[in-house]
């Protein structure tokens, strides 16, 4: 039986009296590629925070895999396989890039418990981490301290630490925003690279990079979803183009 | 009755530990900075009082220059070495600990190591008598007086003045106030001063109640902060229900169980901290 | 390489010291690892893990009680009172440590009333603690029939104990344990969305704390022969927040570093000068202003301007 990646129902979180988050359910089935866009303030990024445990909804329930999580802690739903990546890029400074990776790779192994022996000691580990620096092409900079990573790289290392954890879910976050169109290309084929069986939630506002990949697109408008198809038929869909382009 | 007595008591206690906490609640819930100079600055104004009331023999303007003296101190403390600190509440704490470390030395040299106090006014000299045929000092109701009074002052000020609303809204968006376009660092600087005052003229008052010694700059800062943090960040009435808690709480403790008396206060206060962070009435942090 | 060399020269000269110096400087030694190991503790929390404990002596405090109490009213020997007075600490750290479920400023204002909770008893608890007077004439430590007399021989007891503790903890900030304390120090939401639970790891930092913080207690005890409330004010764990400050955060020597500085202003100036509280507060917000990575962070600074020059002129020359 194939469960869904995840479901969520009837979903609402207000801050204050502002409905962020207005009743939305999702089904998304597992291995789907679904990419959820809508004009700034529409949601999106409160209804990942609701999901992987970052914010608690005030109603509705979430289920990860098929398991009820509504109530369960943040690193507890990781551990069930998710990956993230934030708008605003949030990595260590002051740490290198192998010890950001590393502390991706060790997030939900027993191997951070360790006190006694230095982390590079852990082959698997480290074998793991310098496979994801190679494949987001930061490998050079593995000594060096965040710090001094320019904009893009630091993206890229953000986008690194989402997949670390050998996720079976991965939710981006604008994975693209900010970046040069070079560095658009390379993230948007790592990401139609990646294998099939992990499901992708990908929050975007190229829509380029958006459309390129999913199966499915969610618009969200005022914490409501207000049309759920394939690219084309949103493209097509005059309501959505009148939220979006603000035209006919 | 020794139950009404320690009551009057802790509502004593509590206006003394009002007149700081107020002063510090307001003071850190704008402006974010945890200024541990608050008790010194009790000290600071109690001693200038003190010395005020030497040279003059009046209680009224051993208050004012405590209050103003302290104010100028607290000026030139936020002016020239807390604004450096920016928004790093890390050097916030330990800037302000070493400037107490500054002010209690150099006040432990002026006034000696002695306890000293401010004798009251000659009209709230000695005991009065009370219905039941109790007798209590003539000052320390006078200090409940004084509490509820200043405590209605502030009350009114903060919620019925448009300055008052300013500084509600700073307490709860600062950026938003910046926005708007009223010059923050003004703002600040008034409450910096309103929080001084308020703790220099409790050095004054409470003077002539706790006393003035080394090593109360640190003790009085815990009272406070207990009440603030009780009470909750940046809440007037958190800071008046705080008060009345602490002090009652600290004079029935020391009644009831003296060997226990600090724990009852810092035992209730850690619990709460640990289950309600952003106290009774404040925000969530 | 050079950082290995410079060890193994200060544990030579560390050696030495007490061949060379008087008894004054060697009891300031004595004190300066001693307060630089419960430096040290505190170090691990706001260097390591990027939380503020202002209550740290509580720690040192109780150890140090204990072992008083159990030699003195006791008449218990040295191997059994050492030890407990680090289990005591070690006791007090589980119940204190639910303080990590605050954070910031609050979680420094919540420490600070720890740690005056243990001052508070210290004083009223007279039957227990001996008041104001504290207890005094502890003995000499003795092991089996060995007695530990004297300022030399003491020395190399501390000295022992912290150099082997300053190797333990370079092991654990090296390990996936110690990483992810700087983890959770640089962004603790990145840390949970990573799969860990910060609160967990911060618990048990502490508790690593307070252990450090009471066997630096334990070491110091047996050199004061006295303890008293004073050991437990507010006064200590503020200063070791300085010693970490002036000598710079986030390292191993750094603490140590500052409570020399400290303990030579303290033992050397007070005894020219009246106002050294004055300078040590002076001190503290020159630092707090000036120099916020301490010296270390200072020394660190000048040694990257200098190797940038070095790499200038390198290139010039190509």
């Amino acid at each position: 039986m194939t469960e869904n990646a995840i479901e969520v129902a009837d979903l609402t979180k207000s801050f204050g009296g502002v409905h962020a988050v207005d009743g939305v359910s999702m089904k998304v089935p597992c291995g789907e590629r679904r990419a959820i866009i809508g004009p700034n303030g529409a949601g999106k990024t409160t209804f990942f925070n609701c999901v992987t445990g970052r914010l608690i909804p005030n109603s509705g329930k979430i289920f990860i895999f098929g398991k009820e999580v509504t109530r369960l802690a943040e690193h507890q739903r990781v551990a069930m396989g998710i990956g993230r990546t934030f708008q605003i890029t949030n990595i260590f400074p002051k740490l290198t890039v192998l010890e950001n990776i590393l502390l991706a790779v060790q997030g939900t192994k027993r191997q951070k418990w360790v006190f006694h022996r230095s982390i590079t000691s852990f082959a698997e580990s480290q074998a793991r981490a310098t496979e994801e620096l190679n494949r987001v092409g930061l490998a050079h900079r593995v000594s060096h301290t965040v710090q001094h990573l320019s904009y893009g790289e630091r993206r890229q290392l953000e986008f690194a630490l989402a997949l670390a954890c050998r996720p079976r879910l991965l939710l981006l976050d604008e994975p693209a925003s900010g970046l040069s169109p070079g560095e658009r290309q390379r993230i948007a084929e790592i990401i139609s690279q990646l294998p099939r069986h992990i499901t992708i939630i990908l929050i975007e506002h190229d829509m380029s990079v958006a459309f390129g990949l999913a199966d499915q697109v969610a618009v969200l408008h005022r914490g409501s979803i207000i049309f759920e198809g394939t690219p084309d038929q949103v493209q097509a869909n005059s309501q959505v183009r009148e939220v979006y382009f603000g035209d006919v | 009755m020794d139950w009404v007595v320690q009551a009057l008591n802790g509502l004593s206690m509590a206006a003394l530990l009002f007149f700081l906490a107020s002063g510090f609640t307001l003071s850190f819930g704008l402006t974010r900075v945890a200024n541990m100079a608050h008790g010194v600055f009790y000290l600071l104004g109690g001693y200038l009082g003190l010395s005020a009331f030497k040279v003059t023999g009046s209680f009224w303007l051993a208050l004012v220059v405590g209050g103003a003296g302290t104010i100028a101190v607290s000026y030139l403390c936020e002016r020239y070495l807390i604004r450096r600190t920016g928004e790093n509440e890390l050097a916030q704490v330990l800037l302000t600990v070493g400037i107490v470390y500054v002010i209690a030395d150099i006040a432990l040299f002026i006034w000696g190591g002695d306890s000293l106090t401010i004798p009251p006014p000659a009209f709230a000299e000695g005991p009065m008598d009370l219905p039941g045929g109790m007798v209590y000092p003539k000052y320390r109701l006078l200090l409940i007086v004084f509490g509820v009074i200043v405590g209605g002052l502030l009350w009114f000020l903060y919620k019925r003045t448009q300055l008052g609303a300013i500084v509600r809204a700073g307490v709860d968006n600062r950026e938003m106030v910046n926005a708007i376009g009223i010059n923050i660092v003004r703002l600040f600087g008034l409450i910096f001063s309103l929080a001084a005052f308020l703790a220099g003229m409790s050095g004054v008052v409470g003077g002539a109640f706790i006393g003035l010694y080394p090593g109360a700059e640190w003790e009085i800062l815990i009272l406070a902060l207990v009440v603030v943090i009780v009470g909750g960040m940046g809440s007037l009435g958190g800071a008046i229900l705080g008060s009345l808690i602490v002090g009652l709480v600290d004079s029935y403790g020391r009644w009831l169980f003296p060997e226990l008396a600090h724990f009852m206060v810092f035992g209730p206060m850690a619990i709460l901290l640990l289950f309600r962070p952003s106290g009774l009435f404040g925000r969530e942090a | 390489m050079g950082s290995r060399i410079l060890f193994v020269v200060m544990i030579i000269l560390a050696l030495l010291a007490p061949q060379v110096l008087d008894v004054f400087w060697v009891n300031t030694l004595i004190q300066i690892l001693c307060l630089g190991l419960l430096a040290l503790s505190v170090d691990l929390l706001l260097g390591q893990t990027g939380i503020f404990p202002f209550g740290q002596g509580a720690f040192f405090a109780v150890a140090a009680y204990t072992v008083a109490i159990l030699q003195v009213r006791l008449g218990q020997p040295t191997y059994l009172a050492a030890p407990a007075g680090l289990a005591a600490a070690v006791i007090l750290a589980l119940v204190y440590g639910l303080a990590v479920r605050t954070s910031g400023v609050y979680f420094l204002l919540v420490t600070m009333a720890m740690g005056h909770i243990v001052w508070g008893v210290s004083v009223r608890w007279v039957a227990l603690s001996g008041g104001d007077n504290g207890i005094g004439n502890i003995p000499y430590p003795q092991i089996g029939s060995f007695v530990i007399k004297g300022a030399s021989p003491y020395y190399y007891v501390v000295l022992t104990v912290v150099v082997l503790c300053m190797l333990g903890y370079r092991v654990l900030i090296r390990s996936p344990f110690g990483v992810t304390l700087r983890g959770i120090r640089e962004s603790e939401s990145r840390m949970r969305a990573l799969g860990y639970s910060v609160g967990a790891h911060k618990y048990v930092a502490f508790l690593i704390s307070g252990a450090l913080a009471g066997l630096a207690g334990v070491l110091y005890v047996y050199f004061n022969r006295l303890v008293s409330p004073s050991t437990a004010s507010l006064h200590v764990s503020v200063e070791a927040a300085l010693m970490v400050i002036i000598g710079g955060s986030g390292t191993i020597f750094g603490p140590f570093i500052g409570s020399a500085v400290i303990l030579i202003l303290r033992n050397y100036v007070s005894g020219h000068l009246v106002q050294w509280m004055t300078v040590m507060g002076l001190v503290f917000i020159v630092t707090v202003l000036w120099a916020p990575d301490g010296l270390l962070g200072l020394v660190r600074r000048i040694r990257i301007k200098e190797s940038g020059r070095l790499r200038q002129k390198g290139s010039r020359r190509a």
